[in-house]
């Protein structure tokens, strides 16, 4: 743990589950900027992990260098122990790293169920052939795809509308839409980039039940960036903030929240 | 009826080979790749019909046997799957409109080589490819089911993981990546399909013309099919073939202009690129065909038709 010594309030890891995302001296550079600067942490299994920071403090950043869509300039990131540096996006995924978008990404033209549907990929197998010509195991396979797409359109309250094409959603179900679509790839750790965003207050709370509820059902490992503090401070487990790309206080969030360098950094800024 | 096929019998096949090729380019076009290579296996598959069915296999008097020209398609087929991965895994790097310009280059590519090469004949090309038959329109039977099958695969292919990993791409390439979709094999995959839909057509239209040389699908081709597939519909796959059908049949339905039919075709498909945007055939017309039929049922959301979105994004 040298990484994180120079700061204030970084908290050792707290005994708990095994760790299940392990970052060490995460840095990206964008020609001269350094949008992420040495950020080290671990995440334990079944924990809910907030990343926060002022806006352009690299969060984002952050959970795109993890997932493999922008290249890692110094640093590791290792998965259950393996090192995951340097992997392609779909090798990520495929080893079961799910991760909604801040600017949501849906397959817009495609109905909803398509879009769970796609998803799963990594978990069928048919062949071309196969699944053109309609071979029973093909079929099976397809109609397994679709009873668990229309399951988790069900869970995020979308089963009603699954025909319609995503991008005619309301932004808030177009997130409920890209959480189920994480789901589908049956992943242990979910990446979710401001899942609160554009919600209104009564949805937030929801959310934040929601998330608690499929880190139950799913056996979840979750990371979350998320603005609004409250919804944070109620939800994560621990929270790690980020500030100019330097990681400034990681710990469970009535430490964070007190920290003196948080305070100024980000909470003072009148959030 | 046995008259009028008679009399356009060649249009006929022509346009269903037409619509066939439109095919090839809108197998890439499903997962987001502006490929313009049909032409160039196109080309590959009528020089490897012509050379084996002129100095290769050698069946004796009579008509020429169709299971030999199945034996070209076999060929055609193998050698075009193969030189598209070849040629797809770089290529298909490129994004949008540089991809059809690499496509191009690789079209041009061929045509400069079958002018150099003396077993293709050199400019003059091959002629006197064997029959099979003993007219053009019944060509028919093999252009006919070619198109039938490949219209079946790709409208169950939309059906499957594949397809589904197609579409992925073309909305959205990194998405798709982050669900765990490997790109650039998918986009492999996609347009090594339309290369053998390509050659297996050259093999037809090989023997379909009598003779082949290197003014076989050249850059101008590439932009029939383009063409094709923009003023048909690239949403679907009945636009494609209905716009390799109508734009085949139209230059001479307006035979009668004389030069003038020129300036009218292409007056036609500038009004038609202008108010069918989509192209003729658009998922929001099929949805409300099969409402028509299956009343009751909610059409696949289709209100924003008026949004158009290019295929080459």
């Amino acid at each position: 743990m040298d990484q994180l010594s120079s700061t204030a309030t970084i908290e050792p890891v707290t005994p708990g589950g095994e760790v299940v995302l392990e970052v060490r001296g995460l840095t990206r550079r964008f020609g001269g900027l350094v949008a992420v600067n040495d950020v080290a942490f671990d995440v334990r299994e079944g924990e809910i992990f907030g990343l926060i920071g002022p806006n352009g403090a690299g969060k984002t950043t952050v959970f795109n260098m993890i997932t493999g869509l922008t290249p890692v300039t110094k640093g590791s990131v290792a998965l259950h122990g393996e090192n995951i540096t340097g992997l392609k996006p779909y090798q990520i995924a495929q080893r079961g790293m799910a991760r909604t978008f801040q600017n949501i990404r849906l397959f817009g033209n495609l109905s909803a169920l398509t879009n769970v549907e796609i998803a799963r990929h990594t978990h069928t197998g048919s062949g071309i052939i196969a699944g053109v010509i309609g071979l029973p195991r093909a079929r099976a396979e397809e109609r397994l795809t679709r009873q668990r797409a229309l399951e988790l359109l069900a869970l995020v309250g979308l089963a009603d509308r699954a025909e319609e094409k995503a991008r005619n959603f309301p932004y808030g179900d177009q997130r409920r839409l890209e959480i189920a679509r994480a789901l589908a790839l049956q992943p242990k750790v979910l990446l979710l980039d401001e899942p609160a965003a554009g919600m209104n207050t009564g949805e937030k709370a929801e959310l934040s039940d929601f998330i608690r509820r499929i880190r139950r059902d799913f056996d979840l490992t979750v990371l979350l960036i998320e603005h609004h503090v409250p919804l944070v401070m109620g939800l994560c487990d621990r929270i790690a903030v980020l500030d100019f790309g330097h990681l400034i206080a990681l710990g469970a969030p009535e430490i964070v929240q007190r920290d003196r360098r948080v305070i100024e950094a980000y909470l003072g800024e009148g959030e | 009826m046995a008259e009028f096929y008679t009399t356009y019998g060649f249009l006929i096949t022509s346009m269903v080979l037409a619509a066939a090729m439109a095919l090839s380019l809108y197998l890439p076009l499903m997962a987001g790749q502006l490929s313009l290579a049909s032409p160039g296996f196109y080309a590959i598959g009528g020089y490897i019909a012509a050379v084996l069915s002129t100095q290769v296999f050698h069946p004796g008097p009579g008509p020429y046997p169709l299971y030999l020209v199945l034996i070209e398609m076999l060929v055609a087929a193998l050698v075009s799957a193969a030189l598209a991965v070849l040629v797809g895994v770089p290529a298909l790097r490129l994004r949008g409109i540089y991809l059809a310009l690499a496509t191009i280059a690789f079209v041009e590519i061929l045509r400069i080589l079958s002018l150099n090469l003396p077993i293709l004949g050199g400019a003059v090309g091959i002629f006197g490819i064997p029959q099979p038959f003993n007219t053009q329109g019944e060509y028919i039977w093999l252009g006919l089911p070619l198109l039938l099958i490949a219209m079946v695969f790709i409208y169950r292919l939309e059906r499957t993981r594949m397809g589904r990993a197609f579409y992925a791409i073309r909305e959205d390439e990194t998405a798709a990546d982050a669900m765990g979709i490997n790109p650039t094999a998918t986009k492999v995959i996609a347009f090594t399909m339309g290369a053998v839909l390509a050659g297996v057509v050259g093999v037809i239209a090989a023997h379909f013309l009598n003779t082949w040389n290197a003014r076989q699908g050249t850059f101008d081709s590439s932009i029939n099919y383009l063409a094709y597939v923009l003023i048909g519909g690239s949403w679907t796959v009945f636009g494609p073939v209905v716009g390799g059908l109508l734009l085949t049949a139209l230059p001479e339905i307006l035979r009668g202009l004389a030069s003038f039919r020129f300036i009218l075709f292409g007056i036609l498909i500038a009004v038609g690129a202008i108010f069918f945007p989509q192209g003729i055939i658009t998922p929001e017309l099929l949805s409300r065909f099969r409402r028509g039929r299956q009343p009751g049922r909610p059409a696949s959301g289709g209100q924003q038709a008026s949004q158009t979105h290019g295929p080459a994004k």
